[in-house]
């Protein structure tokens, strides 16, 4: 279908554009940019553009949720917050996506993320001339701290006052959080036991009254969408501001293909109730997270652009990388009660920059984590390390024990490798568009570098007075996809996520990583698109794209 | 069943009063889940219910059915199931292969039905399948016996973590909105709490 030029130009697009389907247009005819996805890095985004006074138009292929009627306290119903469509999984370590990684509505993955709300480190950004291993980022650190400031600023992160690892020490913007949960207590007497240093865990979680919003009530499900609001998401924060500033936000239409003009896109076709429209604009930036965008670009390949688009480096859709996020439980002889309070209120990142004599490069953060009975009893009985499923009797037995359970989380850096990949596969789902294909698995530093985690998570489980019992195999987040870079030939886009081949295309979010950090994304996510922002609106201004 | 049920007088649903009403009726729905079934046959729901009571070692039928109705919906459903590994069938073949490989795993053992065993043969049919070492190869050469049960056991797992009466049993604090927790740290509970000692 991609390269069916008769669908490029479709006329039943216009015809459905004016039928009685429900879909009001602001801007029908054209938009000064159209961004596709209204995740972490989609509300950013249009919000700073629309405040500039750009007509926005911003495409959601999921719902414009109301926390207090579709959200609840509840695991299993809550599923629906995540994007569940069918990936197909390949690789030594096919990940688990939908409701661990992915996110679809407004507001994205921020909807169900936990809020741990972390810089990367100055290593980061140059772990092939640090480490020599990965990729260098063609930013520093100090290219982004400004726009850190302000994400942080903007959303009132809450954290420690005195911030022990990394370029920036503190303090946040808002209060630490307090009091914490017994499990990230009990952490941090553990860590102390054994001389390493742990905080309490900067969030995007209020600790105060803020901007009409109350602070946290510790209810625990924000995983399941947080319904009082404490927590930050683009549902409750960019996007409403971005409307009131005069984007377009549309729901539930998903974004099938995009268009192009000769050398330039025209605009994207998109599918709303079954119908297809086109919206058309000067600029369009993709911000659909790490599997669809690249399935997009994929999808659109032309006789111009036959790889796809934006993909004459052959990158497009390589070098995807998760964090390695295994999980220690330990039983204690006490109550911990897993569901109480923030999931995550306690962290350490003692463990975070490379150190050769433990036989790998780069490193990770650890977290106190909370978990209710699906995610634990889940995690279990059907991921666990040692690839056996627990079940039965002892599973019954293990849950009856389920408040004297501690977790411990892994955030581990994952390097980039090309064959860890988003390709299109043979089968199509009800739009037509191929079913992506994610494959990865895991390369020797990337376990070498987990197995020491667990190794320390044993370790301070048992300062914590607990017995490890369980050590569970995940994975957390997705970054990369269409990696960022100076060279042409190496990357897809540029460092302001502008793509090398096409001037009117951006991308942004998660998949303009080129290395993964130890440290949860989307401080980063939001700080990288608030450039792009910064860049789209002098370039648009002065007629530079 | 209650080897050590640390809280025996607790009743997590008697607190229904104070959660939001959209938590309040989908945790409700599960106390009364449908009997008629629109994606397995009857036999295949029968069968389910049985491994089902195995997987979780529970025989409440209350519970046992709003397992299945739970999986049967999921299978009638048009929503995707986030992921597939590549080379497992989808998620409705999966079953009703898998289904019928348990059957004939059990008749290759033990000569008869799955639901006609004992309860320790029946879980020794469910080791083999989990271990991937049928007798009965043929049954499985569409789905992977370890495929199915991973699927098959996360699902179960799923569903029957999410009844009001096994969170009694575990002590869970079930849904928190909009009331939050006030005594998070160590050693506190909150009055509503599960407290071992029965109060
Ligand atoms: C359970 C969970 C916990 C997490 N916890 C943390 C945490 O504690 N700290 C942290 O930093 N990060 C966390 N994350 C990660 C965080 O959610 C992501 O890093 C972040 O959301 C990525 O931002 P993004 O803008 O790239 O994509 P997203 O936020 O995922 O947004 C992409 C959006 O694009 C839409 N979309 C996709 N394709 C199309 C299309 N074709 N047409 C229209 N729309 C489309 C999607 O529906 C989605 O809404 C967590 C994630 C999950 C799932
Ligand atoms: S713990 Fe706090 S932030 Fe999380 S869902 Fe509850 S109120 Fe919201």
């Amino acid at each position: 279908m991609a390269n069916n030029d008769e669908k490029r130009h479709p006329n039943e697009a216009d015809r459905a554009r004016s039928s009685q389907d429900g879909l009001v247009r602001k801007y029908a005819e054209e938009a000064d940019v159209c961004i596709v996805g209204a995740g972490a890095a989609g509300g950013v985004l249009a919000y700073e553009l629309a405040k500039a006074g750009l007509r926005v138009v911003v495409l959601e292929a999921g719902p414009f949720w109301d926390p207090q009627r579709d959200f609840a306290s509840d695991e299993l119903s809550m599923q629906r917050l995540a994007w569940q469509e069918t990936r197909l999984v390949a690789g030594n370590d096919p990940l688990r996506l939908g409701h661990n990684n992915s996110g679809r509505g407004i507001g994205g993955g921020t909807v169900h993320f936990t809020g741990v709300f972390l810089r990367f480190h100055e290593s980061d950004f140059m772990t092939r001339t640090a480490d020599g291993v990965g990729e260098d980022w063609p930013i520093t650190y100090h290219d982004l701290a400004p726009y850190y400031d302000k994400i942080e600023r903007e959303i009132a992160v809450s954290g420690p006052h005195h911030f022990p690892w990394g370029a920036f020490q503190g303090p946040y913007p808002y209060p630490v959080r307090e009091p914490i949960s017994a499990n990230a207590q009990l952490f941090r007497e553990g860590c102390d036991k054994l001389g390493i240093e742990s905080v309490v865990a900067p969030l995007a979680i209020l600790s105060a009254p803020f901007d009409g919003r109350p602070p946290c009530i510790n209810r625990g499900f924000c995983n399941q969408g947080c319904m009082p609001n404490a927590k930050y998401s683009g549902l409750i924060h960019h996007i409403p501001k971005a409307i009131a500033e005069g984007a377009e936000v549309l729901s539930d239409c998903t974004v099938t293909e995009i268009l192009m003009a000769g050398d330039r896109v025209s605009g994207v076709l998109f599918s709303h109730q079954g119908l297809m429209h086109r919206q058309m604009a000067r600029v369009v930036i993709l911000a659909g997270f790490v599997v669809e965008t690249p399935r997009l670009l994929l999808n659109s390949a032309t006789s111009r652009f036959p790889q796809g688009l934006a993909n004459s480096s052959g990158w497009v859709g390589k070098a995807i990388m998760p964090h390695s996020s295994h999980d220690v439980y330990g039983r204690l002889p006490e109550e911990v009660r897993l569901y109480k309070g923030t999931p995550v209120l306690a962290l350490t990142q003692h463990f975070y920059e490379t150190e050769r004599e433990r036989g790998f490069a780069r490193g990770y953060t650890l977290s106190a984590h909370g978990s209710r009975p699906v995610g634990m009893a889940g995690a279990i009985a059907t991921e666990r390390e040692d690839k056996t499923f627990l079940w039965g009797k002892q599973l019954r037995e293990t849950m009856l024990d389920y408040n004297m359970y501690a977790r411990i989380t892994l955030v581990g850096e994952v390097l980039p490798h090309p064959d860890n990949a988003v390709t299109l596969s043979g089968e199509k789902d009800e739009n037509g568009m191929p079913i992506p294909k994610v494959t990865f698995s895991y390369q020797e530093n990337d376990r070498k570098l987990y197995q020491h985690a667990i190794g320390q998570m044993n370790r301070i489980m048992e300062a914590m007075g607990g017995k490890p019992e369980h050590v569970v195999s995940d994975t957390a987040h997705l970054m990369g996809g269409c990696r960022m870079g100076n060279n042409p030939e190496q990357s897809v886009v540029n460092e302001f996520g502008q793509s090398h081949d096409i001037p009117n295309l951006f991308i942004a979010g998660a998949s303009t990583f080129v290395t993964s950090s130890g440290s949860n994304p989307t401080n980063t996510v939001m700080a990288l698109a608030a450039r792009t922002a910064d860049k789209l609106i002098e370039a648009m201004q002065q007629r530079d794209v | 069943m209650a080897k050590h049920r640390r809280y025996p007088a607790y009743d997590v649903w008697e607190e229904h009063a104070n959660w939001d009403v959209h938590t309040r009726q989908i945790v409700g729905a599960r106390k009364m889940p449908q009997v008629a079934h629109s994606y397995l046959l009857p036999a295949e729901a029968l069968l389910l219910q049985a491994i089902v009571s195995v997987l979780v070692d529970d025989h409440r039928l209350e519970v046992l059915t709003f397992v299945v109705a739970h999986i049967d919906e999921s299978l009638a459903s048009p929503v995707g199931e986030s992921q597939r590994k590549v080379g497992v069938p989808e998620k409705k073949q999966l079953y009703r292969l898998g289904l019928a490989g348990v059957e004939a795993e059990s008749h290759a053992e033990f000569g008869c039905e799955f639901g006609a065993l004992s309860a320790g043969d029946q879980e020794q049919v469910l080791k083999r399948i989990s271990g991937g070492s049928v007798k009965e190869q043929e049954a499985w050469t569409h789905a992977a016996a370890v495929d199915f049960f991973k699927k098959l056991l996360h699902d179960t797992v799923q569903a029957y973590y999410s009844h009001p009466l096994v969170w009694s049993d575990i002590g869970y604090g079930g849904p928190a909105y909009p009331r939050g927790y006030v005594r998070v740290e160590k050693g506190l509970t909150d009055p509503w709490e599960a407290k071992a000692n029965g109060e």
